[in-house]
């Protein structure tokens, strides 16, 4: 949780809920960034860019840039901001937040979402293999998963 | 955050306190006899805490503290899926134990949850003569790992880790297993140190 990795290995998170897991996957150099995203807004704070949202996009970023990667090659998946908790109060459910703000980031950033699964009430694990066009497994908590 | 050995004694104690008497009101409700074992007070680094939450699909009742502690943070309970279906069996006296999670079992949780903490919250609020109180519980069906990171998300906007207190319940019949884990914020983690101090000293 709040960490990022950027490289050509393969990555993943598992028990995702609220957070939301910010692909970001230059096809053409097989080479991804992977950041577990707590929370919207940093306020600054700097020691745990992959914990925030709109830190965890600019280090991403700026560590693809550093194996050559441009924003145009660059392409997001983002996975998670769900709601975990019945009967409670709102406090307890930042995952559409989250979500929202990843969203709008992108967009600002001008980087294409090529997959979103977002919200909803279960918890995710996702995996992910750079190479080649990327290779995408999701596990939801109620049982289903997914490939791509 | 660094805890010494004072420290951690105390809290270990104050959370020994609270486990107990919340095992004690799961053994009544059962009628049969609840282990536990000696609560853990370990600072976890959230990138760590996968190594501390499983990703078992677990019923995750959550509780906010509060009372005098404003905002005091969280206390949990978790049961795997399993344990919860046992014991939705036991107090409805049916047997089957093959099957999926119902509304039933969901009210049980709720409900195990409600009596557990408030037992664990009575007991450590009248040993720091202050008022404690759960919030409405809210419940999460899902990976542990995942229920409790939204949680986490809640409280460690400024820090990097987050104190919590491990206890586990067991029982042999009916097969039980859980665990109890009190996530204090900054503020109450401060109120507990002072308080505890306080009751360490001797009388004058």
């Amino acid at each position: 949780m709040g960490e990022l990795r950027v490289g050509t290995c393969p990555m993943g998170t598992i028990g995702l809920g609220s957070c939301i897991a910010l692909i970001l996957h230059d096809q053409r150099r097989s080479l991804a960034g992977l950041a577990h995203i707590m929370l919207p807004e940093s306020h600054g704070n700097t020691d745990r860019p992959g914990k925030f949202a709109d830190t965890a996009i600019s280090v991403l970023l700026e560590e693809m840039e550093k194996f050559g990667s441009t924003k145009f090659s660059i392409a997001a998946i983002v996975v998670g901001g769900a709601k975990m908790f019945q009967f409670s109060a709102d406090s307890l459910n930042i995952g559409e937040r989250n979500a929202a703000v990843v969203k709008d980031l992108l967009q600002e950033q001008g980087i294409r979402i090529e997959y979103e699964e977002i919200g909803g009430k279960v918890g995710r694990s996702v995996y992910y293999w750079p190479e080649k066009k990327g290779r995408l497994i999701i596990k939801r908590a109620d049982g289903t998963c997914i490939a791509l | 955050m660094e805890l010494d050995a004072i420290q951690k004694d105390a809290l270990a104690e104050f959370g020994n306190i609270g486990a107990a008497h919340a095992a004690t009101t799961l053994s009544q409700m059962l009628m049969s006899p609840i282990e536990m074992t000696v609560p853990e007070v370990q600072a976890v680094d959230i990138a760590e805490l996968h190594n501390y939450i499983s990703n078992e699909i677990s019923a995750v009742v959550v509780f906010q503290i509060q009372g005098e502690v404003a905002d005091g943070g969280y206390i949990v309970v978790s049961m795997p899926r399993e344990t919860v279906i046992q014991l939705t069996n036991r107090m409805l006296g049916t047997t089957d134990a093959d099957r999926e999670i119902n509304e039933m079992d969901q009210s049980a949780a709720i409900e195990i949850g409600n009596i557990m903490i408030s037992a664990f919250l009575d007991a450590t609020a009248e040993l720091l003569d202050i008022v404690m109180l759960p919030s409405p519980p809210a419940l999460a069906i899902d990976m542990a790992h995942a229920a409790f990171e939204s949680i986490i998300a809640q409280m460690a906007g400024d820090v990097n880790d987050v104190l919590i207190f491990n206890t586990e319940l067991t029982s042999e019949a009916p097969p039980v297993y859980g665990g109890i884990y009190l996530l204090p914020n900054a503020e109450l983690m401060q109120q507990l140190f002072l308080m505890l101090k306080r009751l360490m000293e001797p009388l004058p």
